[in-house]
């Protein structure tokens, strides 16, 4: 009963307040340019999340998520220029493409773990710049491919407007989707991945199969996302589609909020997704939002690398000074510092 | 069907290139080795060595190889506070893809400032040989070219009789087979493991000047570069220097050869290739590497 209560406080209550804001911002924005940088953020907060479903559920850290939403955003695009399909079907041919062709670049690159996933990661961004780039007949290349917009007669702050409620939905829709894995048996498997991969394989969870399907899901929301973007925007680049530092962010935001909960990348999209935009009003475009954006990640991966959320968590507990009785989940790493202190305090 | 020559030619420059990558990819493998760590700062601070031995050259008007002197030591002593300081602080059973976070980060860092200090603009080294060349067989070899690998072959030749000859070497490479091992016997792991890293910072520092001399540098290039040195390290097998070198030499090769046919863009994606076929075929590499799968 206690836990029951507990875990509708812990994931109804924010899920509530999430909707509220999600409905009234639009209202309460003061002038279309608000308005188009909550689009901007809830656009982060859906790329964070998609990306929990791997890096959360089996703690392979991909930073080339980024590539994956610009396919896409291009996938998306290039179907509504050249194949004349309307809007939103583009949209969903694009997230089932791009799922599609997850499946061949998962099996490459879950393969191999921990850091040689991470390069592949980066490789997959870097080989896909070089193409969106070179084979300029088709995707317009450097000068750009400009996309329709859905709603041609809308005017601007309707259309940001129409775009904040579309990327609400996904958004819900995506934190929906986490939430169920996390309670399944499927989820479960996810989680042994991450904290022992080969005792889980030796305890007869397809570890590969498991990793591949997620990383297909992970990739559907993040193309729709990205394919969103192409729509609301309305203008490609590839070197801001395929770029090394959007999947950063997304690492970030993630990290920042903490990857083992439902709602940690929201938070950390919306910290650094509202900073993001603070610093291109403040600093425009120096160079200096990437010595920012560095220091920053590794401020959090040397003193949070759990996240906001545990981290208040857990200094809540220690200021109520009362040891939680039910099982918690507990990391490997946490285990292993748990034995040395034991064996510590022994010698 | 190109030309004898040309093709001899390419041969040429691919063997040359393939030099200054095995000496790039040197330190890459060295760190994997000392504490399974992937760097992907490493092509940032061959941008960073590049760019000191450029502004060397353009301000104060001495030979940008003469920088080196400067640069060599500060960056083993980078290396040795990078790892002292913040990779071996990391929690144990994250530390691979923390330190990929964290190595990131400091890429990012060192891009900004970069681009703060020296702005956006591309810039090039003005030297005296820079046009220079001579035949060798019909084909002509730039003098800069052949200074880059020069640079790299005594700098591998040095790392090579280092790691053999030297008591150093042994305990670093005694630290990299099986640091419980060296410890038991009197080695101090972590001071061996810090000025190892140095050494690969320090490799970095002679492979960016060398790059100096031939390429246009700007702040973002190091994303250029990253990709092919994964590549290599990856076709190579995590963590063997020998394996480093033969891939880094073919792919050189190889890059250069599709050069003819394809063009200089689209000749890049032959590491992109080769990293995926690796991948799908034989996942801890094609040359030793025994460990990259579990990494």
């Amino acid at each position: 009963m206690r836990n029951g209560s507990k875990s509708l406080l812990s994931y109804g209550l924010p899920a509530l307040v999430l909707v509220v804001a999600i409905a009234l911002f639009p209202s309460l924005a003061p002038n279309p340019y608000v308005l188009s940088s909550g689009v901007i953020v809830l656009n982060w907060a859906v790329l964070a999340t998609a990306w929990n479903f791997v890096g959360g559920f089996t703690g392979y850290i991909s930073l080339g998520h980024g590539a994956l939403a610009g396919l896409g955003g291009y996938a998306t695009g290039l179907l509504i220029v050249k194949a004349g399909l309307p809007s939103f079907v583009a949209l969903a041919v694009a997230a089932l493409l791009v799922a599609a062709l997850a499946v061949p670049i998962g099996f490459a690159a879950l393969r191999v773990r921990g850091a040689s996933f991470v390069i592949v990661s980066i490789a997959l961004v870097l080989i896909l710049l070089l193409v969106f780039q070179s084979w300029s007949s088709v995707t317009g290349g450097s000068r750009g491919l400009v996309v329709p917009r859905p709603f041609p007669g809308m005017l601007r702050p309707d259309h940001h407007r129409a775009f904040f409620f579309l990327y609400g939905g996904l958004l819900l829709l995506a934190l929906g989707t986490w939430w169920l894995l996390d309670r399944s048996r499927f989820g479960m498997g996810l989680k042994a991945v991450r904290e022992d991969e080969d005792k889980a394989e030796a305890l007869g969870t397809p570890t590969f199969a498991y990793k591949l399907t997620v990383f297909v899901v992970s990739a559907a929301f993040t193309a729709l996302a990205g394919g969103l973007y192409a729509l609301w925007f309305g203008d490609l680049d590839p070197v801001f589609q395929f770029s090394v530092l959007t999947g950063s962010y997304i690492v970030l935001m993630a990290l920042l909020g903490g990857v083992r909960n439902l709602y940690g990348p929201v938070l950390g999209a919306i910290i650094v997704g509202v900073a993001l935009e603070y610093f291109k009003v403040e600093f425009g475009n120096t160079p200096l939002h990437l010595v920012t954006t560095g220091l920053l990640l590794g401020l959090v991966v040397m003193f949070m690398p759990d996240g906001v959320i545990p981290s208040l968590t857990a200094l809540v507990k220690r200021l109520r000074n009362r040891e939680d009785s039910s099982i918690r989940e507990v990391t490997a790493a946490d285990l292993a510092e748990q034995r040395r202190e034991r064996e510590a305090a022994k010698s | 069907m190109p030309s004898g020559g040309l093709l001899f030619q390419s041969i040429i420059l691919g063997l040359l290139l393939g030099g200054l990558y095995a000496l790039l990819a040197a330190g890459l493998t060295l760190y994997f080795g000392i504490m399974r760590v992937v760097m992907i700062a490493h092509s940032a601070f061959l941008i960073l060595a590049a760019y000191l031995a450029w502004w060397t050259n353009d301000r104060l008007g001495i030979d940008p190889l003469l920088s080196l002197v400067v640069t060599v030591p500060l960056f083993f002593g980078a290396g040795v506070l990078l790892q002292r300081g913040l990779l071996s602080r990391l929690r144990p059973a994250t530390l691979t893809m923390m330190s990929v976070l964290i190595t990131f980060a400091i890429a990012l860092m060192i891009e900004g400032l970069l681009g703060y200090a020296f702005t956006g603009t591309q810039r090039r080294i003005q030297l005296g040989y820079g046009t220079a060349s001579f035949e060798l067989f019909g084909a002509r070899v730039a003098v800069v070219k052949l200074i880059a690998f020069g640079l790299a072959a005594v700098s591998l030749a040095a790392l090579y009789t280092l790691m053999k000859r030297t008591q150093f070497g042994w305990a670093l490479r005694a630290t990299i087979q099986h640091r419980d091992a060296a410890r038991l016997v009197g080695i101090d792991t972590e001071r061996t493991a810090g000025f190892g890293f140095g050494l690969g910072l320090a490799t970095a520092a002679v492979g960016g000047t060398a790059l100096s001399l031939d390429t246009t540098i700007y702040p973002s290039l190091h994303w250029h570069w990253i990709g092919p040195l994964m590549a290599i390290i990856v076709v190579g097998g995590l963590g063997s220097v020998p394996g480093a070198a033969a891939a880094a030499l073919l792919l050189g090769l190889a890059q250069s050869l599709l050069q003819i046919p394809m063009g200089a863009t689209w000749a890049q994606t032959v590491f992109y290739v080769a990293l995926f076929a690796t991948l799908a075929v034989r996942p801890q590499g094609f040359f030793g590497g025994r460990l990259a799968q579990r990494f």
